[in-house]
């Protein structure tokens, strides 16, 4: 059996979608890496997702509620909206609004820098999930489903697409940290294990420290060379030996890529090769660090990268809401609107598609008294380049900000939209594995046309 | 009973059926016109009709391609018959329409349209059409809402008849045994020639990794190729299956089977004793207890009248099922969505590990392709809904009774403990005092150390309201007793339908099947899976999963869908023929191991050949033997081998593989299933949070940089270079040679040497940067 899934095994499970293409695919390359074609012409060839984990607050942020102010402390109809924890009356955001760009979408005051590119942006304001506890939430924006048994969207994206540099890993995940769950969020689950995220913790930025064993602590390049050499001419002389088998050659070649590996990933992930402007214009904190390498990667090929914002769960404001919001925000601004420019000076920005968002975002009630609760029946989400409308607003949430309820976004329709603009159709993206055909999006989904340029 | 299941037929949902054009399916209902006022047919066209292909058409008829939740809104007929969850329009009932409820948006399980609220004058202008009567003109037919399978035609599948052994194929002579005379028939058929019987040395180093998942040592290797007696293989077979590293070696593959983890939910009392399972697992199968009795004591031994005690582990498999999070703080509506979450999970694993269904399909409606209804999927969850995972001790109660009041009152000490620790000055002598009374109760306790199994107890769950309001949370409640459960309507608890008693599945049973009556009903069910209606599936299931052990493929190439959507069998009559005969041998997997690796079939060279690969690339129909890539543990286990650093002890509690002092086999490196250890990560080790049928091998750089770096690889190497180092001092030659046998079990030619001469260069210190090359090297992961 080849170790390479066999184009067999693998045409076995592809759904009728994709197999017309997986087909073509699978004939050109053997390779689980290779490109691959889409359904339709993508809009968006890699995704950058800047992960707020915790949940940040819509209404300090994108989504102005001035009825908050009117009812403050008290608890109407409509806010008494049941999330995680008990939770008292409406708790009006101190933070200011101003119309930003020349599309005038409104931004908080609290993101001057990220204003600056709200033309090139989508804000979406009626983001909702089924479940308000972090685990599930996580779960459920990254894998579709809170069960732990399901891919991340991540490796869909790459069994749908391939990955553009062999050299480095398709998909990977970035935390200066550990977000709350782990590997689970980034699995490939039933999907081969080729097509999982790699997680790299960047807190430390020596390059040599984030891909598991890049380096060899003891040998030099020339030694190494020589080992593979060798290594080399013994396979060729096995394979010569036991004639046609691919599987045989694709180990050897794997070993080539790995030895390359060593300095691409060492280029890739070594900030200090960047002039000092750019890391000024990022700044120099661990979010801002992320935002960078997540440039340097995805210039380099890498299909996805996630960056989580901080360990563990930074945005989870149960008290002192206000306060750390203030911190939090002045920690992304700079280098969110750094990566922007810096993507757009590139040419990126046109086909990256750039993610921002929590799990979800945080009630208008207070809890305590100077704290917020999770809230999955409201938030906001951003996209911007891949294709995406810029200087819009999609949907709304009741008046003060707690339920989504005009043009409403379901999480799998996020994921719908998004393998849209990667040239997916997310009813055809199929993975036939223990007597069905499974999909990011299960059986649901909708496609956001209008926020599609 | 929601719907009579009569011997004949079972019904399917319907929207399944117009996707199916099954030979199963069978008949059809349709709905019947009405007349209407002129006003109300005016209205409708005004208001109503409109209203619906703007905000409803889109997933709900007929042109759209899509009938979301069954129900279709394009015609008057399918209004009226409604979807998964009844009729969309009760004429006349307004608030007893799901139509009107749905679009009154107040029920979190019922919003329609999905994508945001209707505006109050559509609303009012729908509840007006329904107090109206519903006038509606469009006619149409409708696909029946249910339509009939024929359970007899479903039983003719091939993977449900009773089993028969198969007339032989008519063969030359020195063609013997009864599997390869089906091989060769069709490789005749198909202008195949089968590969000559590989050598001696390649055989011995096949068949110990296959038995094993260990190298032959080098002094093996030699005695078995010297040996000049006929029945030489054979006896080497029989040593290896006596092998007490067989049950590791097999005990692996049904581990992932069972998602085998060493890590239990914190909530269990125990959390160092999952590994009683995996050893349990290991010995049943090297004393080659039959795979009937295997099961059935997996889902049922507490019940079972000749075990005992010592035997509780093999529970594990239920024991240590996958559970997940629930925040007590929500409230019930989400949690019983979890639950049931795992107990689909639970059914999954059931099913597919023992029966090769997918069951887990019928969770939200009838399967789409298997004949299994909704309510054989709820009859089976009940099972799982009237457990609890527990932990046991081994040892009878009342021996056991001392210790839990040891463990309650050494709870309460270190409680007293904390509390005195936030004292100021702390009172160190009081707490001195405590600890000591702790170790002494743990002393004076017997069987305080007793291990506890991870077990279920006959236990239901009930997931109920913490306080008055939703609000206040929730709380989880375990009853004795069994319960049964009603169905969720498109999978959602919080929408119940009838309810249906705890019983097998209806396509395996003789007739209709009897509710279980013994508690759970875990051990009805266990003898159900070997009822004479369903033993012929569960043993086509173990003997292809072996013989997938042994090549690398099954017959069947879906080891765990045997149902309509599974592959068909490459060798029907072998498949038939082989498992008929491993049930006549009493279900004794060692037997079937036998009888698998004397064939001819297996013991083929793995040499590639031109004219067969053309007509058969794959090998599907075996011409020769699959070479094949050694998985992760039998990787890093011969590694440990050939290096000399293997610790062979069977057994004991696992200890994380990162660590390079791990000496011990893969099996007892630390398995976490909510963060897998990084290097079985990226070695295709199956995700143990779910059952895994099979192994998806791939081959990534990432397992390259492995090679070339990781601190385990270069500690290996070192170690081999120092064994052959201090074994042959100074003697280069004999050094190389010494590793080429302990790696690939063969001595290197004259090229071989001076590469390694030139690579070493008269420098011993370079002996580990070579031994890393070997180690790396094709010839050593894969087995021809």
């Amino acid at each position: 059996m080849n170790d390479i899934i066999s184009r067999r095994a693998m045409l076995q499970r592809m759904g009728g979608g994709l197999g017309a293409i997986a087909w073509a695919n699978m004939l050109a390359r053997e390779s689980l890496g290779a490109t691959k074609s889409t359904h339709f012409p993508a809009r968006a060839k890699r995704v950058i997702h800047l992960f707020m984990n915790g949940g940040p607050f819509q209404a300090d942020l994108f989504d102005p509620k001035p009825a908050l102010q009117k009812y403050a402390g008290q608890r109407p109809e409509g806010a008494d909206l049941r999330t995680e924890r008990p939770t008292g009356g409406l708790l009006p955001s101190p933070f200011k609004f101003s119309p930003r760009g020349e599309s005038g979408v409104p931004v908080s005051d609290l993101l001057p820098r990220l204003g600056e590119h709200i033309d090139d942006i989508c804000v979406i304001r009626s983001m909702h999930a089924d479940n308000p506890n972090h685990g599930p939430a996580l779960m459920q924006m990254n894998n579709g489903t809170i069960l732990p048994t399901r891919p991340s969207m991540g490796a869909w994206f790459l069994y749908g697409l391939g990955t553009e540099n062999e050299n480095l890993p398709g998909y990977i995940v970035l935390c200066p940290g550990r977000p709350v769950r782990f590997s689970v969020l980034w699995n490939s689950a039933f999907l081969p294990s080729a097509y999982q995220g790699t997680y790299i913790n960047h807190s430390n930025l020596d390059p040599t420290k984030m891909l598991p064993n890049l380096r060899n602590p003891k040998l030099d390049r020339e030694t190494q060379q020589r080992q593979l050499d060798l290594m080399v001419e013994l396979n060729q002389r096995h394979m010569a030996e036991r004639g046609n088998d691919p599987a045989l050659e694709a180990r050897t070649k794997a070993m080539e890529t790995a030895f390359g590996m060593q300095f691409a990933g060492l280029d890739a992930f070594d900030l200090s090769r960047e002039p000092e402007y750019i890391r000024e214009e990022y700044g120099k904190s661990h979010f801002s660090n992320g935002c960078l390498l997540a440039r340097r990667l995805v210039e380099r090929g890498v299909r996805f990268v996630q960056v989580y914002y901080g360990n563990g769960q930074p945005w989870d404001t149960h008290s002192k809401h206000d306060q750390q919001t203030r911190k939090l925000c002045e920690d992304i601004d700079r280098p969110i609107a750094a990566l922007m420019s810096d993507l757009k000076r590139r040419g990126l920005l046109e086909d990256t598609l750039i993610i921002w968002g929590g799990e979800f975002g945080r009630t208008p009630t207070s809890e305590n008294g100077d704290g917020r609760d999770h809230n999955h029946h409201g938030f906001t989400m951003w996209m911007a380049g891949g294709g995406v409308r810029g200087g819009m607003t999609y949907g709304e949430t009741d008046e003060f900000g707690f339920r989504a309820v005009e043009n409403k976004v379901h999480v799998h329709d996020l994921h719908a939209t998004i393998l849209h603009l990667l040239g997916l159709d997310h009813k055809k993206l199929t993975y036939h594995y223990a007597g069905r055909d499974f999909r990011l999006t299960d059986v649901h989904g909708r496609v956001i046309h209008e926020i599609v340029a | 009973m929601p719907r009579a299941l009569t011997r004949r037929a079972i019904f399917l949902g319907a929207a399944l059926a117009a996707m199916l054009a099954s030979p199963l399916v069978i008949a059809a209902a349709e709905a019947k016109p009405a007349e209407y006022k002129p006003e109300d047919i005016e209205f409708f066209e005004k208001h109503i009709r409109p209203l619906l292909v703007q905000k409803c058409y889109g997933c709900h008829s007929e042109e759209s391609g899509a009938r979301e939740g069954g129900l279709w809104l394009d015609r008057r007929s399918a209004v009226r018959q409604g979807g998964d969850s009844g009729p969309a329009v009760v004429p006349g009932d307004v608030d007893g329409s799901l139509l009107i409820k749905a679009v009154r948006y107040r029920d979190n399980n019922l919003l329609m349209p999905p994508d945001g609220k209707l505006d109050a004058q559509s609303i009012r202008l729908l509840e007006e059409w329904v107090r109206r009567g519903a006038p509606d003109p469009r006619d149409g037919e409708t696909a029946a809402r249910e339509t009939r399978i024929d359970l007899n035609k479903a039983r003719e599948h091939w993977a449900f008849k009773p089993l028969a052994r198969q007339p032989l194929p008519a063969m030359e002579d020195g063609v013997a045994g009864r599997i390869d005379p089906f091989i060769r028939a069709k490789l005749r058929e198909r202008g195949l020639t089968p590969s000559p019987e590989a050598d001696r040395r390649t055989l011995i180093r096949r068949l110990t990794f296959d038995l094993t998942g260990l190298p032959p040592t080098p002094e093996d290797v030699e005695e078995f190729v010297n040996d000049p007696s006929d029945d030489a293989y054979e006896r080497l077979v029989d040593r290896l299956l006596h092998s007490p590293h067989y049950g590791e070696r097999w005990g692996r593959m049904w581990l992932d089977l069972a998602r085998y983890t060493d890590a239990v939910p914190s909530w269990l009392n125990s959390t160092a004793h999952a590994h009683l399972y995996r050893d349990w697992v290991v010995k049943a199968l090297n004393d080659d207890m039959p795979y009937d009795e295997f099961v059935r004591r997996q889902l049922a031994t507490d019940l079972m009248e000749h075990t005992g005690l010592e035997d509780l582990p093999a529970l594990g498999f239920l024991g240590l099922s996958p559970t997940y999070w629930k925040e007590l703080l929500l409230p019930p509506d989400i949690i019983k969505v979890i639950v049931a979450d795992e107990w689909e999970e639970h059914v999954d694993a059931l099913t597919r590990t023992f029966l090769g269904l997918t069951v887990a399909c019928a969770r939200c409606h009838d399967h789409k392709f298997e004949p299994i209804t909704v309510e054989d999927y709820y009859a089976l969850a009940g099972v799982f809904a009237s457990v609890k995972m527990e932990d046991r001790p081994m040892i009878p109660e009342e021996q056991y009774e001392p210790v839990r009041k040891a463990k309650e009152q050494i709870a309460k000490l270190e409680k007293d403990i904390a509390t005195l620790r936030k004292q100021k000055p702390v009172p160190t002598d009081k707490i001195k005092e405590i600890e000591a009374e702790i170790a002494r109760i743990k002393e004076t306790t017997p069987h305080f150390n007793t291990p506890l199994a991870n077990v279920v107890t006959e236990n239901s769950l009930y997931v109920v309201q913490a306080g008055d309001t939703p609000q206040a949370g929730t709380r989880l409640e375990y009853r004795p007793g069994p319960q049964n459960l009603h169905i969720h309507i498109r999978g959602n608890p919080n929408n119940l339908g009838p309810e249906v008693p705890r019983r097998f599945l209806t396509v395996l049973s003789q007739g209709e099947p009897q509710p279980f009556v013994n508690g759970s009903g875990r051990l009805e069910l266990a003898n159900a899976i070997f009822s004479e209606t369903a033993a012929p599936l569960a043993a086509r299931v173990i003997v292809n999963r072996v013989w997938l052990g042994h090549f690398g493929h099954g017959l069947v190439d879906t080891p765990s869908n045997f149902g309509f959507s599974g592959s068909r069998p490459s060798h029907p009559e072998l498949l038939e023929d082989l498992t008929a005969r491993f049930v006549e041998n009493g279900w004794s997997l060692k037997w079937l191991h036998r009888e698998i690796v004397l064939s001819a079939t297996y013991r083929q060279s793995s040499a590639h050949h031109d004219e067969n690969h053309r007509i058969d690339p794959d090998n599907r129909l075996l011409w020769r033997m699959n070479r094949r890539r050694l998985e992760v543990e039998a990787w890093r286990d011969a590694m440990l081998a050939a290096t000399g650093r293997l610790d062979s002890t069977i057994g004991g509690p696992a200890t994380p593989l990162d660590n390079v002092d791990h000496r011990r086999r893969t099996l007892y490196g630390l398995i976490n299933r909510r963060e897998l250890t990084q290097m079985l990560q990226m070695h295709d080790f199956p995700d143990a949070n779910q059952h895994s049928e099979q192994r998806i091998g791939t081959t990534t750089p990432l397992q390259g940089l492995f090679v070339l770096n990781s601190p385990q690889i270069t500690t290996l190497a070192e170690a081999l270079a120092q064994r052959v180092q201090q074994e042959f001092p100074g003697n280069l030659e004999q050094q190389v040679t010494r590793a080429y046998q302990l790696l690939f079990s063969r001595t290197p030619d004259e090229l071989e040497r001076s590469l390694a001469r030139s690579f070493l260069n008269g420098n011993p210190a370079a002996w580990p940067q070579y031994a890393q090359v070997l180690l790396g090297c094709n010839e050593f992961i894969y087995i021809d």
